[in-house]
């Protein structure tokens, strides 16, 4: 396959890991500007793993998710009370507090002979793990999208269960949800903790496929962007982000025919979809009539 | 799909192969068009410094802030006369401090980056 | 020593002062409309350029680049306004509205920062100063004319917006609609036009804080749309979101915290400040800064 398609759909694979970060916020009622961190802490801490501490990525992985969930319950648990915009620049504030902090972090080891790890401002080189093993990029992007779907199975099984609607519930309306016994507080930082973990998951494997990585990799547009693929994408169904994220960095970003002209495309297109389509592209009514759609198919 | 998984998961856990690194020198002068540069880039082996001839190197390139937001589709880089000597012309959207990727992919697979602030003419 | 705290508070005072007038055309949006515009700062960016370039081409005076800059500042505004505010109905008609805007305007703000660049493609463009002297002496002190303008201009626009709003008939239309849009409605106000003038107020507003800060930095570059935006949300949410005073309180607070952060600690640690100030702020006391001044509480958010 032509490298740059390859780079592409890789890509395409690894932001929808943020992207869905942000969506799964949005159904549980809570609009972040801040995903963008716990993919930078799950870059950082794998990276760290594999590149300094000679774990596999696997376990490295593994780890980033960890911390990446346990990042955003730390960011979570101040900011419960707060909805919206509110919410919304908390996180930003968040964030941009984590990114500063990359930005001070300096942890270097000499291995091979060559200065390893992260540098504040100039970034962490030499995450090489993939290469040292000789793992084709189309390896790569088959693992990469073998977990996007593992994650999107994982979503439908949610949406169908008992937890799924009571995320949803949380999301539109919870005093009633309080009001039926729901610990709403417990619900959102659970979920805080999950999107934490899958943009840490995402971060995690975007290191490893760039073999560089720094701060300003991590900034608030990063962020901004996933939020809006989630939202442009669709939050009926968690193919929404996907399609989001498809939208605009596989369709537009590789159709030279807009080189320049990307955004002015693209942003005004957005615009213009949002005046018929204010819940996004796949949103709940779409979603629910194809459900249908397909049930009736089923029983005629 | 299987295969893949397994070959991926095999992978993983096998033994570390012996690095062998390369890197890389480039050095990027600008052209008469605006924003399009002609960049030459020296591929030596890390440890040796003896010069590679004969590689599949690609330049991409890529802004920092916003990943993918102004990549740069990669272009394969020609050799030029002396061994381990390339050249690539590179189109990129907007001034700035750019990630240059160069991408092998023989005779060794290795990927380098390097930083580039690419400045409009005074 | 103390000459150093009281330069840093002076120098922080007039730093907020741009940040005060941004957060004005910010906060009126938000309290009007109950809308957040991310594309504020873009708009502020094509006013700007606009007047760089009208710089390049004929080099007039700073009254004709000040217009010119509020001018593109307001005519960018009003089409976000028409494309993403406008269509998506009244105020308060849910959370999905509110959103469906902020993405829209989210969109237009990338639109518009590559209209800018493509337009003007540089780094860096020089702008003509304001006051092309040597800042004033006050004993040991230093301060700068451009700041004094723009410490003089906020304030200007905070009593302005005042009077406007409170002894106008434009100003009660207003205030009706931030009441009850849909009994302003029933009684014949035509809120959607009430909508676009607040909208271009908002810009021009942000067009004259674009302006002066370009001019006090003698610089225009493309990082002006973002800065501008995220300045003015701080210090709209220090200040207290949807309140006039708050926007100013807040701005000054914003300068006063990044002067004093990056004198004690140094500029990498300013922002990190100012981010983790702002995140106790809201995890505390959302309602603002302005609010615990007068010690009431401020609309729920």
């Amino acid at each position: 396959m032509d490298e740059y398609a390859l780079g592409v759909l890789t890509n395409v694979g690894l932001f929808s890991f943020l992207a869905l970060s942000a969506y799964l916020l949005l159904v549980a009622g809570e609009m972040s500007f801040g995903q963008q961190a716990f993919f930078g802490v799950g870059a950082y801490a794998a990276g760290i793993g594999t590149a300094m501490w000679g774990w596999p990525l696997p376990v490295a992985a593994l780890a980033a998710m960890a911390l990446g969930a346990a990042a955003a319950w730390l960011v979570g648990l101040p900011t419960l009370r707060l909805r919206g915009l509110y919410f919304a620049m908390a996180t930003l504030a968040a964030a941009e507090m984590f990114r500063i902090l990359f930005e001070l972090v300096h942890y270097q080891r000499t291995i091979d002979g060559e200065l390893v790890g992260p540098d504040g401002t100039q970034g962490f080189r030499g995450i090489r793990w993939v290469l040292e093993r000789g793992i084709e990029q189309e390896t790569f992007l088959a693992a990469v999208w073998a977990l996007v779907l593992l994650v999107l199975g994982a979503f439908a099984l949610v949406e169908r269960s008992r937890l799924g609607a009571t995320l949803r519930m949380v999301g539109e309306d919870p005093e009633l949800a309080a009001v039926l016994g729901v610990n709403v507080a417990r619900v959102k930082l659970g979920v805080a903790a999950a999107a934490g973990a899958l943009a840490a998951l995402g971060g995690a494997l975007y290191a490893h496929h760039n073999t560089y990585v720094e701060p300003r990799n991590f900034d608030i547009m990063l962020g901004v962007h996933s939020l809006a693929y989630a939202l442009i994408g669709g939050l009926g169904t968690a193919l929404g982000p996907l399609l989001g994220v498809a939208l605009d960095i596989g369709l537009l970003e590789s159709t030279r025919v807009f080189q320049g002209y990307r955004m002015i495309v693209f942003g005004g297109l957005v615009a213009l979809l949002l005046i018929v389509r204010p819940r996004g592209l796949l949103d709940e009514l779409t979603v629910n009539r194809v459900a249908a759609a397909l049930r009736r198919r089923r029983t005629a | 799909m299987l295969r893949t998984l397994l070959a991926a998961a095999l992978a993983a856990l096998a033994a570390p192969a012996l690095g062998q690194r390369l890197a890389a020198d480039v050095d990027c002068k600008p052209t008469q068009h605006d924003l399009v540069y002609d960049c030459r880039i020296a591929l030596k082996e890390a440890a040796s410094r003896k010069p590679v001839a004969g590689a599949d190197v690609s330049v991409g390139a890529d802004m920092p802030s916003m990943p993918m937001a102004h990549n740069v589709r990669p272009v394969k880089a020609k050799p030029a006369k002396e061994p381990g000597l390339y050249t690539a012309r590179l189109e990129l959207e907007m001034y700035g401090e750019w990630a240059l990727k160069l991408n092998v992919r023989s005779p060794v697979r290795d990927v380098i980056v390097k930083k580039i602030d690419f400045r409009e003419r005074p | 020593m103390l000459v150093d705290v009281v330069q840093n508070t002076l120098d922080g005072l007039m730093l907020g002062s741009a940040y005060a007038l941004l957060a004005l055309g910010f906060t009126l949006i938000f309290g009007v409309l109950r809308r957040a515009n991310l594309a504020y700062g873009p708009a502020i960016m094509l006013g700007a350029y606009a007047a760089t370039w009208v710089n390049l081409q004929f080099h007039p005076g700073v009254l004709v680049l000040a217009a010119v800059t509020i001018a593109g500042a307001t005519l960018a505004g009003t089409y976000v306004e028409r494309l993403c505010f406008a269509p998506h109905g009244r105020r308060g008609a849910g959370d999905a509205a509110a959103i469906a805007s902020m993405v829209g305007s989210f969109a237009l703000w990338m639109q518009l920062e590559e209209a800018a660049t493509l337009w003007l493609p540089k780094h860096l463009y020089g702008f003509p100063p304001l006051y092309d002297g040597p800042p004033l002496g006050l004993g040991p002190l230093t301060l700068r004319v451009e700041y004094l303008a723009m410490l003089a201009c906020a304030a200007a626009a905070c009593f302005g917006l005042h009077r406007l709003l409170n002894r106008t008939r434009f100003g009660l239309a207003v205030r009706a609609v931030v009441d009850q849009a849909d009994a302003a409605r029933l009684a014949g106000i035509n809120v959607p036009r009430v909508f676009m003038l607040v909208f271009a107020l908002a810009s021009a507003l942000g067009g004259l804080a674009g302006y002066l800060i370009v001019a006090a930095h003698e610089q225009v570059t493309p990082m002006l749309g973002m800065w501008s935006t995220l300045k003015g949300m701080i210090a709209m949410m220090l200040g207290g979101l949807g309140s006039l005073p708050g926007a100013v309180v807040g701005g000054l607070a914003l300068g006063l915290i990044e002067s004093h952060s990056q004198w004690l600690f140094g500029p990498q640690y300013r922002d990190l400040i100012a981010f983790l100030i702002l995140f106790a702020l809201l995890a505390v006391r959302p309602s603002g800064l302005w609010a615990m001044l007068r010690r009431s509480p401020a609309p729920a958010p």
